[in-house]
């Protein structure tokens, strides 16, 4: 039995740079993907958050905020049409 | 005697090191053939042997018998080398088990800042590292998808891995600077956006399938 795992070891290669170019690429894929999954991670958390605090204040806070936001809007759009 | 914490020992996550691995994995490590053989009278140095001629990685396999790689991570936690050693070890370039080692040994002791800033580097070493399994199967793991694991997961190796602090929560506590990829370079050229890093995995996707 010894014997056997021995040799499904050795079946299975652990030697860098047999193709460089392929190793690097799966790792350039991978790196990728931990970054996209790391930055949708950090948007979710960030909503999270925001659902959260609207969800603790009151009604005329939320109002408030959403009047604010509304303004600020506006204030944007106006000054895209004089410029 | 021999299974015996050093005595100088500081207890770790508030419990003596040996007890990061669970009762009935270490009971089955002070029984193993590998332990008793080769575990016995090792020193932070002469584990450096040991750890060097490492050929795999993981937690038990077959009749639940634990890894090589598992008894040296039992003795590390014994032993408790210093900090700086493990650092040293984990920046060795030579020995990339060693350096799974370490790395695995300081995920179960370190810190949470000290787990990011020497785990993290080493998700650009692409080596290839064989992985055996339960089923006692070997099978390619890359270094970099090892210590993602161990900065993602909850376990590894069979070890209940200890509850590290997210990343963004120690950024937002300026305790931590943002991690940048080396990869940075590449998104900031196509805008940094999520849609065209998206677009950039896609691609490499698709190769993946040509070829």
């Amino acid at each position: 039995k010894e014997f056997d795992e021995e040799a499904s070891k050795r079946e299975v290669e652990d030697i860098d740079g047999i193709d460089e170019q392929a190793e690097y690429e799966a790792w350039k894929l991978r790196e990728l993907k931990r970054i996209k999954t790391d930055r949708e991670e950090r948007r979710a958390e960030k909503e999270r958050e925001e659902i959260e605090k609207r969800r603790n204040m009151s009604e005329e806070q939320r109002m408030k905020e959403d009047m604010n936001h509304v303004k600020k809007q506006r204030e944007e759009k106006t000054k895209g049409k004089y410029m | 005697m021999a299974n015996r914490t050093v005595s100088d020992a500081i207890a770790v996550h508030g419990t003596n090191p040996q007890y990061l691995i669970e009762k009935i994995i270490r009971t089955r490590i002070y029984e193993c053939l590998y332990w008793k053989e080769s575990c016995f009278g090792l020193t932070a140095e002469t584990l450096v042997d040991r750890a060097a001629v490492l050929s795999s990685f993981g937690g038990q396999y077959g009749n639940q018998k634990p890894t090589e790689f598992l008894c040296l991570t039992l003795k590390l936690l014994q032993l408790q080398p210093s900090k700086e050693i493990i650092i040293e070890f984990i920046r060795n370039e030579d020995f990339k088990y060693l350096r799974a080692l370490s790395a695995f040994y300081l995920r179960l002791v370190g810190t949470s800042i000290e787990i990011y800033q020497n785990l993290e580097p080493l998700l650009n070493d692409y080596r290839k590292l064989r992985k055996q399994s339960l089923d006692g199967e070997f099978s390619i793991v890359c270094m970099d998808e090892f210590i993602n694991e161990l900065l993602r997961e909850d376990r590894a190796c069979d070890i209940i891995l200890p509850r590290i602090t997210k990343r963004h929560v120690l950024e937002e506590n300026g305790e931590l600077k943002p991690r940048e990829s080396v990869l940075q370079e590449l998104l900031d050229e196509d805008d940094g956006s999520i849609s065209s890093s998206s677009q950039e995995v896609q691609d490499v996707q698709e190769n993946e399938n040509v070829q």
